[in-house]
């Protein structure tokens, strides 16, 4: 860092100019990343010399590059494929990993830079978490997350036996409704991402002990093993 | 709730929507970049718009974005690494983050164009360094950015009309070197090795640049 101006206005231009090299730039992305001073700085920068970019011709992209893009975002967030069921420990295990999947997906690809852009981002909204515990007592079974695009995650905490021909079912039930919205079967291995509109705050999440591929009436019809309701946390 | 807006793409909240937004939102969106013609403030709030609606996970905003956003990003990024298949990676990378980060956009704190300007530069100029860039100083159009017809181009808006006029007032090296270190992504090695110059004296001309650009920008 010798070689760097003292200056942070002067740090802040030369990082959007973009000539450190990589070393510095990274030394520089994480300095900003704790000095809101110096963000502001590279935004402002960032502002400035903008408008040079008109001066490289446009050019048009080759078509894969959207069917590439269009196949990054319609897979959702990346979904973990490691092993979730470890003995010991789930819960707190689970815990850390939704803490991984908040910042996971903005950073990723951020930090992996040596100059990285951040300074439109504000904090990320507190994402509603549900655990879902046995009707009886006991541990929780399963974790629930609202997800930054709206969608729903559900892991399992532990593996929960069912008979071969049954399946468990996940139901939203809003505050104040009478009857709960099917959600869908839980996958086998116990996680998954719900699709579709979940009403937030105060929701409850019910699964259910149903027949094969799910209540067919639209209303749960075995009875409710596991049970919890969305909050805020933060 | 982000749940909520998302169901509700058109019935944003007041505060998120810009003047003219509905269905016709994108008409005020001239696609192609006239010189002359001062369209980035509404391209800017419609830009906005998008990455808004990007954030409630509305893909179709996200096309209307890369439509309008692509060929300048790509232009930019092919720029700098002279070659299609990084151009298409940086463009790629830096979208697919701007998508991502889109939830926690906040409309307030800049331009949208400005932001993707700088997450595709960074991306393509990270993919350049760790390439480890060859500098031949042979195949390379040398000082190309510095005609004057390049530099007209900053005349289509406000800010890029302050800008043109503040590099306008530069010493003609620290404007090659900011103008060419920012549109083809060199680093103060390539940059002396391009000009034939020593080190110490291209980063001098750089932070003198800098500065001085600043104290006229900002008067």
């Amino acid at each position: 860092m010798s070689d760097l101006p003292d200056d942070p206005d002067l740090l802040a231009a030369e990082y959007v100019l973009g000539t450190f090299d990589p070393a510095t730039a990274r030394q520089v992305a994480a300095r900003a990343e704790a000095d809101p001073a110096l963000r502001q700085a590279i935004m402002a920068w960032e502002e400035r010399l903008h408008p040079l970019s008109a001066i490289a011709d446009e050019a048009v992209p080759p078509d894969a590059l959207w069917r590439r893009l269009g196949a990054s975002i319609g897979a959702g967030p990346p979904i973990d494929s490691g092993a979730w069921f470890a003995p010991a420990s789930v819960a707190v295990r689970a815990w850390r990993s939704l803490a991984v999947w908040r910042g996971a997906t903005a950073a990723g690809l951020a930090l992996a830079a040596g100059l990285a852009a951040f300074i439109l981002l504000r904090p990320p909204p507190p994402l509603p978490v549900a655990a879902l515990l046995p009707s009886g007592s006991g541990a929780p079974a399963y974790m629930a997350q609202m997800q930054p695009d709206g969608t729903l995650r559900v892991i399992a905490l532990r593996a929960v036996a069912v008979a071969d021909d049954k399946d468990l079912e996940l139901w939203a039930l809003p505050k104040g409704a009478s009857a709960p919205i099917p959600l869908g079967v839980l996958p086998a291995r116990g996680r998954g991402v719900v699709s579709q509109n979940v009403p937030a705050n105060g929701t409850r999440l019910l699964i259910s002990l149903e027949q094969k591929g799910g209540s067919p009436t639209g209303r749960p019809q075995g009875p409710v093993l596991f049970a919890g309701t969305l909050h805020d946390v933060d | 709730m982000l749940v909520s807006l998302r169901a509700h793409c058109w019935n944003s909240p007041d505060w998120m929507r810009v003047p003219g937004a509905g269905k016709g939102l994108f008409d005020l969106v001239d696609t192609k970049r006239h010189p002359g013609v001062p369209d980035r403030a509404a391209e800017d709030a419609a830009l906005s718009a998008l990455l808004v609606q990007c954030g409630q996970g509305d893909r179709a905003a996200f096309r209307r974005l890369y439509d309008l956003e692509s060929k300048r990003l790509y232009g930019l990024a092919l720029r700098i690494t002279r070659q299609p298949a990084l151009a298409a990676d940086a463009v790629h990378d830096a979208l697919l983050q701007a998508w991502q980060g889109a939830a926690r956009f906040d409309p307030a704190r800049g331009s949208v164009a400005a932001w993707l300007t700088g997450l595709v530069r960074y991306r393509a100029i990270d993919v350049m360094r760790k390439r480890a860039r060859e500098v031949t100083g042979v195949d390379l159009p040398d000082e190309a950015d510095e005609t004057p017809g390049a530099l007209d181009r900053l005349l289509a808006g406000a800010a890029g009309r302050a800008l043109h006029r503040c590099l306008d007032g530069l010493e003609q090296r620290q404007r090659q070197v900011i103008v060419m270190a920012f549109v083809e992504g060199l680093s103060h090695a390539d940059l002396a090795v391009r000009l034939e110059s020593p080190l110490g004296t291209v980063k001098s001309w750089i932070r003198r640049g800098l500065q001085a650009l600043k104290v006229c920008l900002d008067s």
